[in-house]
Formats: structure tokens, sequence, C-alpha cells
């Protein structure tokens, strides 16, 4: 029993005969996997009707129209020796090997939808019903092999804690007000562009100082704070306990909360041990104490999120423990609490009702304070409004920047955030909404009326306060804007590649940026240039895409104030996207991403998706992505959907099985349940 | 009762943690020489000053060559130092003309060899930086291997743009090729960094060591527990345990170096924080620089004033409006190649703030100038191009008598950068026979 991995290698199947003394690594049955499993089985039937459409027709068949399509429409342009957008199609001979690659073909399949290509200036242009066709074959061919073979889950999790999640967990653990993990290196993103990610979570030689000061340092702040020592010293040597077991009655409460996990006796032996040996050089109870602590903080079974391997062939379900810690560290960026580790010992976190009813709570308005830890990791790591006062530090020159202001811009899509999630609202508010978060000096720099403090607040706002959604947000608009100016191109950029996950290419080497074509002997305005620019079609292919998007943002400033008009002329916020769609201002720019809504949700998907999984997806996870947006169609897009259908999807509940010859399995059950539905 | 248990060494237990465990990287890099041989050396000492984003060409390259040369507008302030620098011209680092115009120029400054191209899965630098092949060298001389710092935290997110993550972009020390080095921002953690590893309290090392034991057997248990592919992340924090069990154990014994340095880390000079001023962030660091070299804390120091693409706006200096980045992609347009001339000139006298105040410090023989090997230099030569062809580099000091300044060497054509970092790692005591690309000592470096 002491080796949990030779235990579980002797399990076949998801099953294991009942034990006594349920341990920690014991594999626990999901009697209700298949009630689960029903629950979702709708979404997939949603899927099926376009099958039917092609079912018939033989591979080569299809093959043939598609292929004929391609070779028709696109490879003029992306066929070698120089492909278009380094995109070479010429490579697709068969639906199979489009089929390898689903998400370059999800977002080869949205650029048509979007009508931006073939461009319209192309000597032959499908009809529209053949296009829909193809669209449709490859949507079906797309899906058919992502979910037909079950979904492959990623391997079990082995990561550091990042900085914020170390600093809240050591809060939480501790319970003090106190930001432990403030002099710890910075962490850098990988995956889908967030901090959590395990691949990018180096460890270097200094880590294990700064680990070692930074429990040091919050420690001697717990231990001399009563509220919070009371929580933690539970015990203390009196004349009918001694040290040994005073201290063993501290460590059997704070061993297992520390560790996320059940402990073994072994282990409170061993850092008893420690105790002992401490306490011996110096009989101060507290001293020995403290040491001991400081060693279960600088321990890896505290700074690592290390989930048991799966030692058999095919997927299975995570640990309750490894669960909840994953549960938790996505939606509150820190350690489990009492009721969730409670659920997790009752072995009931894998079943669905309490899973749902569980994430419920968490997301709940009482627990707001933790799940702002996600929302704001999320959030600004998403949009990059993170690089606020870092990255980004507008010029000199405007000096109404002041902490202030750069707390509320920084807060506000943040607290917004965090309301969508707590009150299960439309996740397209965050395109379009009549509510938004400020504090004093934001409501000030929007011309907001009212009573504000430092603290962001909840306001209405008015139909003509031009602001509401993301793109209102001074925060966003100026991160994505240059130092002393508006940038049209970076906020297109922005737009494409933070909202709709469209990034443009880069520019081709020693192409200069059109950006920064300022030249003050010329009196143009920046339109004109960006427009003289865009007659070259080597830099139109991209900056009809991107320029655009940008002006339509023209009448907010640097630091997202409104402005009619700038050196005197009037501000021009039109645009016209390939496929001539036009707009004008914000309002309309909004109209016409809520039109893309379904790419802005598939994005948001994706992004929150890898975020939870703290890893960069794959295409194993298409069918997942897929799953949830057609969940979110059909609910209005509620917020809730987003973050039950992650927490559910297979891929956030198991772990890949034993990679032995290089394919990973996947979980077929939920498909092989379908008939009985 | 009291249960005793027999504290387990450290070598049992790695034993015990299987043989899959290799020895440490930086150990097995060690040569076994110097140290053992007993004799007193003269510490040489290695900084490297990376600066983002190029130079305007043009006015970078001094006029003619060898000891008669004329310094370039940007490299006036060295002025004063012309004897003491060696500017070196037509270098350029092949492995990095590869990918992106940016990240793969900086992760491979120091290493010549061409990363991943990844958003992280499998990032990979595919080399050791040559800092990190001196840093090898001195482990166990001095508190502290080396010392890694920067002034931006790690870039944000990931570049989908182009397929790689900003770590690249934020790193050019790596002792391992999949250990990207963690940096130091702030000046305040730096000094107190620094004063700690010089000046280690027994009492506190001996209790240390018991709770580090005990933090390795946990690392050990674990590593057992994790699969094969997540263990050589325990393994680099088992290695990051080591190395501060290392350096409690010096403590303990409280071992004479084999050097003493000079002097003391004075309390008065602790900074209070990072200043929100950049050009006084940027001094502060490098007078940690001159610090950790003039108390021996460190002998191997890599400074990255800039990541790679920084955006950071110069306006605080006279003449300049704007970001770096924006204007190093000057379109050969003037007005923007006389501002983009002022940030690199204003980053050449940051560089001369350093070598100078390294040279106001004064040892038995000589300034520490004279015992170091300050490199100054960027992945790309002009912003607008990308390339790391004839890249602008310059190196300062003496290396204990080994380099003699005063010169403008100017090399072939597409001379590898890698032929420079073989004298250099020779120099510093710790010659390799190969430095990725290089195909010979680049010649006219030592004397």
């Amino acid at each position: 029993m002491n080796n949990p991995i030779a235990l579980e290698s002797k399990k076949k199947n998801h099953h294991t005969s009942k034990n006594p003394e349920p341990r920690f690594f014991e594999n626990k049955v999901n009697c209700k996997l298949p009630y689960g499993i029903a629950r979702w089985a709708w979404v997939i039937l949603l899927v099926p009707a376009t099958l039917i459409v092609y079912g018939e027709e033989d591979a080569s068949s299809s093959d043939t129209k598609a292929i004929t399509f391609i070779s028709k429409y696109c490879l003029d342009c992306h066929s070698p020796p120089k492909p278009k957008a380094k995109l070479d199609l010429s490579r697709f001979k068969t639906l199979k090997s489009i089929s390898a690659e689903p998400m370059h073909w999800d977002r080869i399949l949205q650029i048509l939808r979007d009508g931006e290509m073939p461009p319209d200036d192309h000597e032959l242009l499908p009809s529209p019903e053949e296009q829909e066709e193809f669209i449709f074959r490859i949507e079906e061919t797309l899906l058919e092999s992502a979910c037909g073979d079950g979904i492959s889950p990623g391997p079990a999790m082995l990561r550091r804690l990042n900085k914020s999640e170390y600093s809240a967990s050591i809060r939480d653990l501790l319970d003090i007000h106190f930001e432990a993990g403030q002099a710890l290196p910075s962490d850098g993103a990988g995956g889908e562009g967030f901090d959590n990610a395990a691949e990018t979570l180096f460890i270097s030689p200094i880590h294990a100082e700064k680990y070692l000061d930074a429990a040091r340092t919050a420690l001697q702040y717990a231990f001399a704070d009563t509220r919070s020592h009371k929580r933690f010293l539970i015990a203390r040597p009196t004349d009918s306990t001694s040290p040994e077991e005073a201290a063993n009655r501290i460590l059997k409460e704070f061993l297992p909360r520390a560790f996320r996990r059940p402990t073994t006796h072994q282990e409170i032996g061993q850092y008893l041990d420690l105790f002992n040996l401490v306490y011996i050089q110096d009989p101060s109870f507290i001293e020995a104490m403290k040491l001991t602590f400081e060693a279960v903080l600088v321990s890896p079974n505290f700074l690592f999120i290390a989930e048991v391997p799966n030692p058999e062939p095919e997927p299975r379900l995570l640990e309750d423990h490894e669960l909840a810690v994953r549960l938790s560290y996505f939606l509150w960026g820190t350690g489990p609490d009492k009721e969730l580790m409670r659920m997790a010992d009752q072995h009931r976190l894998n079943e669905y009702q309490t899973l749902t009813t569980q994430v419920l709570r968490m997301l709940d308005k009482k627990n707001a304070a933790k799940t702002r830890n996600f929302s704001q990791n999320f959030v600004e790591q998403w949009l990059g409004t993170r690089a606020l006062g870092r990255e980004f530090k507008p010029d000199q020159s405007m000096k109404e920047y002041d902490s202030e202001l750069e707390g509320g811009m920084k807060y506000e899509p943040v607290f917004f955030f965090n309301e969508i999630l707590a009150e299960d609202r439309s996740l397209l508010d965050l395109l379009d909404s009549d509510y938004t978060y400020v504090n004093r000096r934001l409501a000030r720099h929007y011309g907001i009326e009212g009573e504000f403090r430092e603290q962001p607040k909840r306001v209405e706002l008015k139909p003509e306060s031009r602001r509401g959604g993301l793109l209102g947000m001074s925060s966003v608009l100026a991160v994505s804007s240059l130092p002393h100016r508006t940038s049209p191109v970076l906020r297109g950029k922005w737009i494409l590649e933070t909202l709709l996950g469209d990034p443009p290419p880069p520019p081709p080497p020693n192409v200069p940026e059109l950006e920064e074509s300022e030249d003050p002997d010329t009196p143009q305005t920046l339109r004109e240039k960006l427009e003289k620019h865009r007659l070259n079609p080597t830099c139109a292919s991209c900056h009809d895409r991107i320029d655009p998007l940008g002006f339509g943002l023209e009448n907010y400033d640097v630091l997202g104030r409104w402005r009619d008009e700038q050196a005197g002329k009037p501000i021009d916020a039109r645009g016209t996207l390939p496929g001539g769609m036009t707009f004008n201002g914000p309002n309309e720019l909004k109209e016409m991403l809520l039109e893309r809504k379904d790419q802005f949700v598939r994005h948001l998907t994706r992004k929150m998706l890898g975020y939870a999984l703290a890893r960069g997806l794959t295409n194993e996870d298409y069918c997942t992505v897929n799953r949830i947006v057609e969940d979110l169609k059909e609910n209005d897009y509620h917020s809730h959907k987003l973050v039950l259908g992650i927490v559910h999807s297979v891929p956030f509940r198991y772990k890949a099985g034993r990679n032995t010859d290089g394919l990973e399995s996947s979980v077929k059950s939920e498909f092989e349940n379908l008939d009985d539905d | 009762m009291i249960k005793q248990t027999r504290p387990i060494s450290r070598r049992t237990l790695l034993k015990g943690a299987g043989a899959a465990l290799s020895l440490p990287w930086l150990e097995a890099m060690m040569p076994t020489s110097s140290r053992a041989s007993g004799k007193t050396e003269r510490p040489t000492r290695l900084a490297v000053l990376f600066m983002p984003n190029g130079v305007r060409e043009d006015e970078w390259t001094p006029e003619g060559e060898g000891t008669e040369f004329k310094l370039s507008p940007t490299l006036e302030p060295l002025q004063d130092l012309k004897n003491d620098i060696l500017v070196l011209t037509n270098l350029w680092n092949q492995a990095s003309n590869y990918g992106d115009g940016h990240y793969v120029k900086t992760s491979g400054f120091l290493t010549c060899a061409t990363i991943n191209k990844s958003l992280g899965f499998d990032l990979n630098s595919n080399g050791i930086s040559m800092d990190q092949m001196a840093a090898a060298h001195t482990a166990g001389k001095t508190p502290l291997p080396s010392l890694e710092l920067a002034i931006d935290p790690v870039s944000i997110g990931v570049d989908t743009n182009v397929g790689y993550t900003r770590v690249y972009g934020s790193h050019i020390a790596w002792s391992h090729p999949t250990r990207p080095l963690a940096r130091e921002t702030n000046p305040r953690l730096v000094f107190e960094r620094l004063f700690r590893a010089g000046n280690p309290n027994r009492d506190e090392a001996q209790r240390d060591k018991l709770l580090l034991d005990r933090v390795l057997k946990d690392a050990g248990q674990l590593r057992k527990r994790v699969g094969a592919s997540d263990r050589s992340r325990l393994d680099d924090y088992l290695e990051s345990v080591r190395s501060l069990e290392r350096r409690v154990e010096l403590a303990s014994r409280n071992s004479k170096q084999d050097w003493s340095p000079q002097a003391d880390m004075p309390p008065e000079l602790k900074p209070a924080g990072i200043p929100s001023e950049h050009a006084e962030h940027v001094r502060l660091m490098l007078d940690m620089i001159a610090l950790a070299f003039q108390t021996d804390t460190t002998r191997v120091c890599t400074f990255m004033m800039g990541n790679a693409v920084s955006n950071k706006n110069f306006s605080f200096l006279d003449g300049v409006e704007g970001g770096h980045h924006s204007l190093s992609h000057h379109q050969s347009k003037s007005e923007s190649l006389r501002q983009y001339q002022l940030i690199a000139r204003w980053h050449i006298q940051q560089y001369a703030y350093l070598l100078n105040k390294l040279k106001g410090f004064q040892e038995e023989d000589g300034n520490i100038l004279d015992h170091s090997m300050v490199l100054f230099g960027s992945g790309l030569r002009d912003g607008n191009k990308h390339s790391p062809r004839n890249l602008p580099i310059v190196l300062g000091g003496g290396a204990g008598g080994r380099i003699k300044g005063g010169r403008h060497m100017v090399y072939q054509k597409n001379t590898p950068l890698s032929n420079l970092y073989r004298p250099m790692l020779n120099a510093f005591g710790s010659p390799v026979e190969q430095f990725a690309d290089s195909t010979e000592e680049l010649p006219g470096i030592l004397s």
C-alpha cells in the first residue's frame, strides 16, 4: 500500500475493490459517470445533423470536392514557392490531412465565413452555395475526426505554483494579509499566454533561496499576529501535553492543508522528527515550530501541484483531491478551502451534481475576493492590461496619469469580469454592456457623475456615456496605444488577436512598421498615410483587416478619454473591412463584433480552457472547445455555462493514460453511451 | 517519547532517488583544477550588459582601426575609457539569423544557438550561455555562482504573431538548454541577496541545514512518484535547494574563500526599491554589479537593460519622444534615426558609468576593471533590419592583464560571435575547446 503507483498499476478500468481505509492515492470509483455523460450527450447530438448530409458519400468523392475547391479558389496565392501569409494549402490533398490540423483549419474556416477570403478581386469566386458546402464539409470532417474517437486528456500535471498563486496560498493557509511572494522572480507565460503554464514555470537556483526567505518572512508575520497564529498553533505544551504531542497535533491539522491532500502518518512523523531535532538544540517550542513550518512551506509538496501519473494505458479520472486542487487554482487562484477538501475527502467531487454545486458555490458573490484572483490573473493576461505601469507607461506629457487613475484603469476589467462570473451574466457583455466599474479618478476621466472612492464601484452606464464593454475601457485603449499617441494598427491588431483569436502574421522581414511613418515634413494625417501604404498589395493583404478596426476607436485618446477632434480636425472613425462591411465609430464597431460573437466566444473558450488546464491547447482539445461553444450558443452565452463546460470536460477531469506507443488514448465512454440517451 | 531518526545524508538520499538523477549540470561542467591546487588566484570577473533593439549603424562603428581609431558619436561617452575597451567589428551570430526579429537574437545572444520555435511546450535554447560556462567554473568559490539582473519583469504572454513565448525575449542567461535563469529586477532585493550571501549567520546555518535536509528528502520522495518526463522539473528544484545547501554548508564551516574581498557590504547603500525613473533604476542595478564584484559575492553577472522588443519610453532624454522599439523601426527617416542614436548613446553612457565605477575600486595590484571583462552588446545591429550581422559589441576591462584595450578590431565579415566567447572564457580561467559554432579562438583579443 505504500507505493500507490504499484497499487494502481494492478487495476484495470476505473474500478477497484473497496478499501476500508481510503487513502489519497487510491482510485475512487466514479459510479455517477454514466449519469454525467448522459447530461452532456445532447450537446453531441447537435453534430450528427451535418453528418447525415454527407455521410453516404464515399471518402474519395468528398476528398475530390473539397480539394477541388481549394485548388480552384486558394492555390493561386497559397502555394509554393511564396505562399501568401505563409499559408501553403497545396499540402492538403485529402480530408484526412485537413482533419490532422483542426486548430489550423478552424482559423481558415473563420476567414472564409467572414468573407475575407477568397479576396473580391480573385479571378474565380465560389458561389455562396459552393462556399457554404465547402465550409460545411470541412467542419464536419474536423468534428468527426476530433470527437469521433473520444477525447484525449493531457497528462497528469506537475508544476510549481506561480508567484500570485504562491502569495494567495500562503495568505489563505496562514490567514494573514501579507503578500508573501512579492520578492519572488516574475514568471513568464507559455501555452495560451498565461503564467500558470507548467512548461514555462522554470526553477532557477535563486528560487529555493527566495522561497525560504519568503516563508520566513510570512511566518514571522503570522507568528506575531495573535489572530492568525490561533488559527494554526492549535496546541501548546502544558503539564499534561509534551512539546512533541503538541507539535504532533499542530502538524496533523496543518500539513494536509499545506499539502492540499490527506497526509500519511509517515509524513507527519518526518516533520515531527524535524521539530524534535530543532527542539533538542534549542528548547523553544515556538522557534522549533516555526522552523518546522518553514520547511513545510519550502517543501515541493507545498510549492508544486503534483498529480500522480496514471500508470494505466487508458485515461482515468483525477483523484478527488487532485480535482479539488485543479478547481481551486482555476477559479480562486489559491488552495482548496475546507468545503472542497471535505467533498474530496468524501470522494464526492467527481459526481456531476456535486461538482456543479461546488463550482457555483465557488463563483458566488460571497467568494468574490477569491474569484477576483482568477479574474485578475485571467483578464490581465488575456487583455494584456497587466502591462499598465510596466511595459506601458504613457508619455510624461500626460500629467493626469497618476497612481489612482492607473489603479482605476487596471481594476475596471477585473471587477467587471468578476461580476460577469458571479452573476452568471452573458459573456457578450464583454463586447458591450450598460454597466462598468470605476473609482473616483476613473469616473472623472470618463465624465461619469456620482460619489466614488478609490475602490472601484459599479456604475450603470447611460447610452450617451460612450462606454460599455471592453472596448470602452481605458486600460484596453491604453495598452494598445503608443506612449505618445494612439495607433490604429496596434488597436486593430489588439482586436484581431485578443477578441477574435485571429492574430495577423508579422510583417515580412525588412519591411518597416507602417506605424512609424510620421514625417513632419509631409502634412498628412495618420489615416492618409496608412491608406497610402495600403496601396501596396503586400501590406494591404493584412492591413486591410487591421487598420479599419483601429480607426473605429480613434475617438478615444491614448488614455481612453473621448475626443471629437484632434489637432483641430474632426476625428474620422469610419472603417471598411474586406468583404465590404462598414462602420463608423465605436458603437458600430461593437455591433460588428457582436455579429462575430461566435468567433469571439470560441476564442474566449480556448483561452479559458488553456488557463484552466494550465497548458497550451492541442488538436486533441478541439472537440472540447467545440462542444462548449455549442452549449454556450444554446444558452445565451451565460458565463456559468463556460466555466461548467470546462470543469466538466474530459481534459479537466481526466489525466492521460501512460504513453507507451506515442499515441495517447482517449476517453471513449462518452460516445459509447450515446445510444442509451 | 522523542523518536530519533538518523539524519540521512544527501548523498544517500540521491542514491536512493535512483541512478537516473544525473549529476547537476554545473558540477559536471566544473573543472577540477584551480580550487584543488590551493593556489591563491586573483579573480577575474565577467559582466554582460545587454541592450535591446540594436543601434543606428552609421553612427556606431569607429573610424580607423587598431590603436588608431576615433570613437563614433554613439561610442563617444567612452572617450576617457578608450584605453580600457576593445570595439569589435564584423562579428555575427549566425545561429540567430532565423525565426523572428527579436526573440532568437536575444535568447541566443550568449549561447550562439538557435532556439526552438515554441509558445512554451518544447522551449529550448539549444545551448548554454557563455556566462554560465564561466559561472560553472567559479561555483563554490564565491557565495553566489552568478547574478542575473534585469530592468523589466518577464514580458507578459506569448507572441502569437510570430509563435514564440516572450520568455525567450526576457532571458540571455541559460544554465541548461531548457532552463533560463530568473532575473532580479529590484535593486533592494539584489542588495539584500548579496548581503545575506556574504554575511551568513552560523547558528542559523546549522538549523537551516536540518530544514533543507527535510526539503531535499521530500523532493526525493516526490521525484519517485512523478512521471519520467516531469522529473527534470524536480531535479531543477533539487538543484536549487542543493545550491542553497552548499552555501549554508560553506557558512557553517566558516571556511575561508580562496580570495578575500577587500570590501564589505555597506548597509547604508541599500536601495529603497525600484525607482520610478528608468535612468535611476539602471544606475542602481549597475551599482549592485559593482558592489557584487567589489565584495566578491559573485564573479559573473548578466544584466538586461531591457527585454527584447522593449518599447520603453525614452522621452526623459532631451530630444527623444517615444518608445525604444518604435524608434528602432526608423525607416531611414532622419528624425527617427537621430532619436534612435540618442537612445543607444545613453546606453553607452551607462556602460561607461559601470566601467568607471569598477576602475575606481582599487585592489592590491590595479583596480577591479583591470581584473574584469565587461561586455556590452545587442543581439541585432540595425533595428530596422533585425540582422544579426556586424553586431554592436564592446569589450571592456583588462581581464587580469590578459586583454590590452584601446583598439578597434575589424574582423573579416561574418566572423562568428562565438569565436569571441572562447578567449573570454579562456581569460576567465575556464577555457573551452569549442563554443557553439565557433571556428577558432578570436585572434587579437588576448595578449
